[in-house]
């Protein structure tokens, strides 16, 4: 080894640990793909389970706005819902919601915030509500029957009195507005897309 | 190395004395960014132990083969290797906590904690040493992220390790996970560690002169 | 997302450094002069543009299509010490004024972990070309922001009476703690 001369040890050291370093990875990339890879389709589907309808399977499709999760139940062709990830800026950073739409894109079958960087304690209330010790998920779960047309509206300091209205959360009117643009803006995209490509039928 | 340290003084050195974060100001980043809850501080003090401890190994093993020159480059390589493999085991086993530390695992390629052990440490001494100094540190390190997830968990959501300590009566001091707490509850640590050393120990020492790196 | 809402949440309402933590150690290291934290400050922000590109390139035309994401870290990181060097030769050779202000700091640059970080960011948040490169403005922006906004508190406190055990570093992640509740108050801005 001390032959050599030093730029060829430098060399041969260098591509040596490389070499071993790529070949520890590729040993243990095989190793944990399946399971990284089967843990993020459970979380999908867990995803879309929690905002559509009861159903036993689901298909992709791809859309210009994004790829659509059809929900069916086997022996029907009947699809029980559509659901998608809207992805928008809240009070702080990036929501990505899973959204869940009845076939005729008309209302909300449920909706799942599942990653904010909102303020702890207030905008993340659009998650869980723990100050609210009989229904934590009293937010998102009203969202489950609104009509999406013309839009929907969070509201400040008052009840919802028709169907295309739910109640903002005190302290955090950014977040629940937030959520409700997403939403108003992603649904029309997906409207658009859906019409497109031939309708539900297709 | 001119003077020997005994064995267990190698070990015992990180823990307290030569610690990381509270002594040295080493691998401050994940100590401030992940300590919102305990169980976040622990998990990443093991994933750090873990690299430091495998780089140490191959680097006291391979280091009269690499050529001073492109040590670094070897070092990083050696580190950013034992990281993803970190990284990938946790996606696939423990998705919860990989998906909370998101970025902050990698980040730990950087964490000068682990450059520092092998540039100072491992590059002079044989493996047994080596390893002993990696766990001193590791776990020294382990001890900072955990202490400070628990005062900043008890204080900001009143709970340790996701179990409630503190009743109804108590109001979560939001601001505690949220970065500004991050930055006060270590600032007042490393002031009480100092305060501590100094009516206890024989020999102060001022902990501005090693902000490096 | 457009490119004003991308360099004004990662200089400002995400500050790398604030709200990120990331750049912690040239933060409390560099930040006793304004002058040497502005001259740390353009260091960083220039290899963080270099970088973000990069680093892009790398990801998008190698790692992606020969489906070997695994090496994203190993690949990055030898990336951007590669990179700080030729940066620092290239300067030494074009301009000796400015390699005397920014070239003691490019060494430390490759462990500074706001230069990964927006590297591993841009690939997370899945950002355009274009997208990165600003990204990489505005990290650099912000650090630098950081960086002067405390050197200047710094240069001040020197003459305060500091409490002995927080002199240093303990009244350094004080002062950042009342930073980063100041910078608290951008949020919703975007």
């Amino acid at each position: 080894m001390s032959k050599l001369s030093i730029s060829t040890r430098m060399i041969l050291v260098l591509t040596l640990i490389t070499v071993l370093s790529g070949g520890i990875l590729a040993g243990w990339d095989m190793f944990t793909k399946p399971r990284i890879e089967f843990h993020r389709l459970e979380a999908l589907k867990t995803a879309i389970g929690e905002v559509l309808p009861a159903h036993d399977q689901y298909e992709s499709r791809e859309t210009e706005s994004g790829t659509l999760y059809i929900g069916t139940n086997t022996g029907s062709d009947q699809p029980v819902g559509i659901a998608f990830m809207a992805v928008g800026s809240g009070f702080q950073g990036e929501l990505r919601i899973m959204v869940g739409l009845t076939p005729d894109l008309t209302q909300l079958t449920g909706i799942k915030v599942l990653e904010q960087i909102e303020t702890p304690g207030l905008g993340t209330k659009i998650v869980v509500d723990p100050s609210n010790k009989q229904d934590p998920f009293w937010f998102p779960a009203q969202f489950k029957g609104i009509h999406v047309a013309p839009e929907i509206i969070a509201l400040k300091n008052a009840k919802p009195s028709t169907n295309n209205e739910v109640q903002g959360i005190t302290g955090a009117t950014i977040s629940s507005k937030a959520v409700t643009r997403i939403l108003n803006e992603q649904i029309a995209n997906v409207k658009a897309a859906w019409t497109t490509k031939g309708g539900p039928e297709s | 190395m001119s003077t020997q340290l005994s064995l267990k003084a190698e070990f015992v050195k990180g823990l307290w004395r030569e610690n990381p974060v509270l002594a040295s100001l080493l691998g401050l980043c994940p100590t401030l960014a992940v300590t919102n809850a305990a169980m976040n501080g622990l998990a990443m003090g093991l994933a750090t132990t873990f690299v430091l401890l495998m780089s140490s190994l191959m680097i006291s093993a391979l280091r009269n083969f690499i050529p001073y020159q492109v040590r670094i480059a070897g070092y990083i390589v050696i580190i950013a290797t034992f990281v993803t493999v970190a990284d990938r085991f946790l996606a696939a086993f423990l998705p919860e906590i990989s998906a909370t530390l998101g970025p902050y695992i990698p980040l730990i390629v950087v964490n000068c904690l682990i450059l520092g052990r092998q540039e100072a440490f491992s590059s002079r001494n044989g493996i047994g040493r080596s390893l002993l100094d990696s766990l001193g540190m590791g776990l020294g390190f382990i001890f900072v992220l955990v202490a400070l997830g628990i005062i900043r968990e008890t204080l900001g959501s009143g709970s340790i390790f996701g179990v409630t300590v503190l009743g109804d009566w108590f109001t979560p001091w939001m601001v505690m996970i949220l970065p500004p707490g991050a930055f006060l509850t270590l600032g007042i640590l490393i002031a009480l560690a100092n305060w501590y050393n100094d009516s206890s120990s024989t020999t102060p020492r001022s902990t501005d002169k090693k902000a490096i790196s | 997302m457009n490119y004003f809402l991308i360099f004004f949440s990662a200089a400002i309402v995400n500050n790398f450094v604030l709200s990120y933590f990331l750049g912690i150690c040239p933060f409390v290291g560099v930040s006793k002069r304004v002058s040497s934290a502005v001259s740390m400050g353009m260091a960083v922000t220039f290899v963080m543009l270099i970088t973000s590109v990069v680093t892009w390139l790398i990801y998008h035309l190698i790692l992606v299509p020969f489906e070997v994401e695994i090496l994203e870290y190993v690949s990055f990181i030898l990336v951007i010490a590669s990179l700080v060097q030729l940066v620092e030769m290239f300067i030494r050779k074009v301009s000796k004024p400015l390699y005397d202000t920014l070239g003691i700091y490019l060494p430390l640059i490759t462990t500074n972990c706001a230069i990964l970080g927006l590297a591993l960011f841009s690939v997370l948040r899945e950002y355009s070309f274009m997208e990165s490169v600003v990204f990489g403005l505005g990290a650099g922006v912000g650090f630098t922001l950081a960086l002067v906004i405390m050197a200047g508190i710094r240069e001040e406190l020197e003459l305060a009476p500091v409490p002995k055990y927080f002199q240093g570093a303990g009244i350094t992640m004080i002062v950042a703690g009342g930073l980063a509740l100041a910078f608290m108050g951008f949020a919703g801005m975007i």
